[in-house]
């Protein structure tokens, strides 16, 4: 990189007073006006935040080598996934460091919850990670009856299996459709959005709402699955497979696709596992970690299936694993409708829920990895304390990891293979 | 939604209490931490699908470190990290989540911090993952890290001076001056106050129950009471 000489005119074509004045100097043979430093190309303080640096990695991150600016990205961007800023060092195209700024969307939902009752609860969380609205109340509705010392039917664990791996499906293939988006291809995106708007309608037949589902209970579920469901899911089902390999033709063997995906934030096993990176993240660096083997819950211990891994670590490994975990769900889902036991589908609770003080804590595989509730409950009505740990908001741990050396215009590729959702990153 | 079928109807085996006991499986795993931990473990007790141990705070990193790289407990992956506040005069807890492919349970590890002075190692060493827990609950609970190299506030602006989520933090529009410290008594039921929504629906009558809220009201004002210092400004 060519330090910039602080004398070179770089000309702001705005400023027409200064252009005209350096016109009218040139015309009478003089050499053009000198400005300030700050006036010029300015490469060496661009940037930098108005305040000194707290910490060591501020300090890091604000001392600019020669030729580097500091460069924010959002907090409106288009492609932020949500309301996130990305504060980025770049000499010229390629990213040197990245910090990521959080806290547009924080709401203080574990706040919330805490002068909540154990029924309220479920209604605060959907709108989290709005993606996966139905794993967001599968965890605490599990936590819930730990503490409470019950269990739902097994028919209601059926159906929350049903509606999970359903979500799941339109979860994974909105990321196809958002990557390549973010890439600048708009048709997977659509054919994302025929897939989800189809399990969506069917979701709420289920449920009654469309995206902020409100369907677990501490105990069961809301409803039974009604004969608007079963047909949507059959109608869907026939072609479920269909509209997923339609995308992967336009996507998997794409060339411009793979030749900005391959290789690209390549994440290590030993690095993901470090970071907490969890789900098809983790699983795509081929750590076959996978909480419904792990520590299964309720019916996944009676379905059959393996945990999916992809050796590549990169962007289109990651890629790659949610199209296979797709057809894994569908899979699942045959199984589940195959297997699904007659009976309730609600437990006996009281109105207000006051389980005896004690813990508990419960994890679900959600798409974007391991996404836990630690509940405690000193006897009354709310819970005392109420902790998620959201997937997301550790996987965006890895930016700063994975970005330095990649350009500029890679960023969010690789934000997007990641698929941060800022509800839940924010809480 | 006419043909939504609700069974809500008693059964057997509907609502069946879980077991109590520790299942068997963890056992095992019990004897295991025992032996590796020897005294770091002060307390121990066993969940339906996890062990708890609970520790000195100081003591974090090291027994840890032991529970990671010991490969009979082999407890790679750290889950979750969060702070717990039991209320003034009482204690923080950290309590650490641990995933290992080995046992049958998760590991959760309580470290115990005093709540005047709450500082404690921190754990980004053995995991880096731990930097975005360790910042929340710094930015949330008010908890040092020592040895963090980033900690700074994650959700809330670097200008912002209270700690949300400890239980002292009053909510500022969950009627911060009611004598029901900050909690909305519209979602507590045990709370309701009957009578004055009866006062309410029958205008003139007086209502007693106003007079404690506003008195406290007053003291809030003048910057009488502990709760005050936690609001935000």
């Amino acid at each position: 990189m060519t330090a910039v000489d602080p004398e070179t005119r770089i000309p702001d074509p705005l400023d027409l007073e200064r252009l005209e004045e350096d016109r009218l100097r040139a015309a009478a043979g003089l050499a053009p006006q000198k400005k300030a430093a700050g006036e010029y190309a300015g490469f060496e303080q661009v940037g930098l935040p108005d305040r000194p640096p707290e910490t060591e990695r501020e300090r890091q991150l604000f001392s600019l080598e020669e030729g580097e600016m500091l460069v924010n990205m959002g907090p409106q961007h288009p492609s932020t996934h949500g309301v996130m800023r990305l504060l980025v060092k770049v000499r010229s195209e390629v990213v040197t460091d990245l910090d990521v700024v959080l806290g547009y969307l924080h709401r203080g939902i574990e706040k919330l919850c805490e002068n909540a009752t154990y029924t309220t609860v479920l209604t605060y969380v959907d709108p989290m990670d709005y993606m996966s609205a139905m794993h967001n109340e599968h965890a605490p509705a599990l936590a819930f009856e730990k503490l409470y010392g019950i269990e739902a039917p097994m028919r209601a664990q059926y159906i929350r299996a049903l509606v999970v791996e359903l979500n799941r499906v339109f979860s994974h293939g909105l990321m196809m459709g958002f990557l390549a988006l973010d890439m600048g291809g708009i048709t997977p995106l659509l054919y994302g959005f025929i897939n989800r708007d189809e399990i969506v309608d069917m979701l709420s037949a289920i449920s009654g709402q469309r995206m902020l589902f409100n369907f677990f209970r501490v105990g069961g579920v809301n409803f039974d699955v009604n004969d608007e469901f079963i047909s949507r899911l059959g109608h869907w089902r026939t072609r479920a497979l269909a509209t997923v390999e339609d995308n992967e033709r336009i996507l998997t063997q794409n060339e411009i696709f793979t030749a900005r995906t391959k290789g690209l934030g390549v994440l290590s096993a030993k690095d993901a596992i470090s970071l907490g990176v969890s789900g098809p993240n983790l699983r795509a660096s081929g750590v076959a970690l996978d909480i419904r083997k792990a520590h299964p819950y309720p019916p996944y211990d009676e379905l059959e299936f393996e945990v999916i891994t992809q050796s590549g670590g990169d962007t289109y490994a990651r890629y790659l694993q949610r199209v296979a975990e797709i057809k894994q769900s569908i899979h699942l889902i045959d199984q589940i409708v195959d297997q699904m036991p007659h009976g309730p589908v609600q437990a006996q609770v009281p109105g207000i829920i006051r389980p005896r003080p004690g813990r508990a804590y419960a994890a679900v595989e959600s798409p974007r990895g391991l996404y836990s509730v630690y509940a405690i409950s000193d006897g009354g009505p709310n819970p005392y304390r109420f902790r998620m740990r959201d997937p997301s908001f550790i996987s965006l741990q890895v930016m700063p990891k994975l970005m330095p050396g990649h350009l500029i215009a890679d960023t969010m590729a690789i934000m997007a293979s990641l698929d941060p959702i800022m509800g839940g990153v924010d809480k | 939604m006419a043909n939504v079928r609700r069974s809500r109807t008693a059964a057997p085996g509907l609502g069946r209490r879980r077991p109590l006991t520790a299942p068997a499986k963890a056992g095992a795993l019990v004897r295991l931490l025992l032996d590796r931990l020897g005294s770091d473990v002060h307390d121990l007790w066993t969940d339906e699908d996890a062990v708890e141990v609970q520790i000195d705070g100081a003591r974090n990193v090291d027994v840890l470190r032991r529970l990671r790289d010991d490969p009979e407990l082999g407890f790679f992956f750290l889950a979750d990290a969060a702070a717990v506040d039991y209320g003034p005069g009482v204690r923080f807890e950290v309590v650490y989540h641990l995933y290992s492919d080995r046992h049958p349970a998760w590991l959760r590890v309580r470290a115990h911090v005093s709540r005047d002075d709450p500082r404690l190692p921190t754990v980004t060493e053995l995991w880096e993952g731990a930097m975005f827990h360790e910042r929340e609950m710094y930015d949330m609970m008010g908890i040092v890290f020592e040895g963090n190299r980033d900690l700074r506030r994650i959700y809330m602006s670097p200008n912002y001076r209270s700690f949300p989520q400890r239980k002292d933090f009053i909510l500022p529009d969950d009627a911060a001056d009611s004598s029901a410290a900050g909690v909305n008594p519209l979602e507590r039921p045990e709370t309701w106050d009957l009578r004055r929504f009866s006062e309410t629906l029958a205008p003139g009558a007086s209502a007693p129950a106003d007079e404690p809220v506003a008195a406290a009201g007053a003291a809030v004002e003048a910057g009488q009471t502990d709760a005050d210092k936690s609001r935000p400004r």
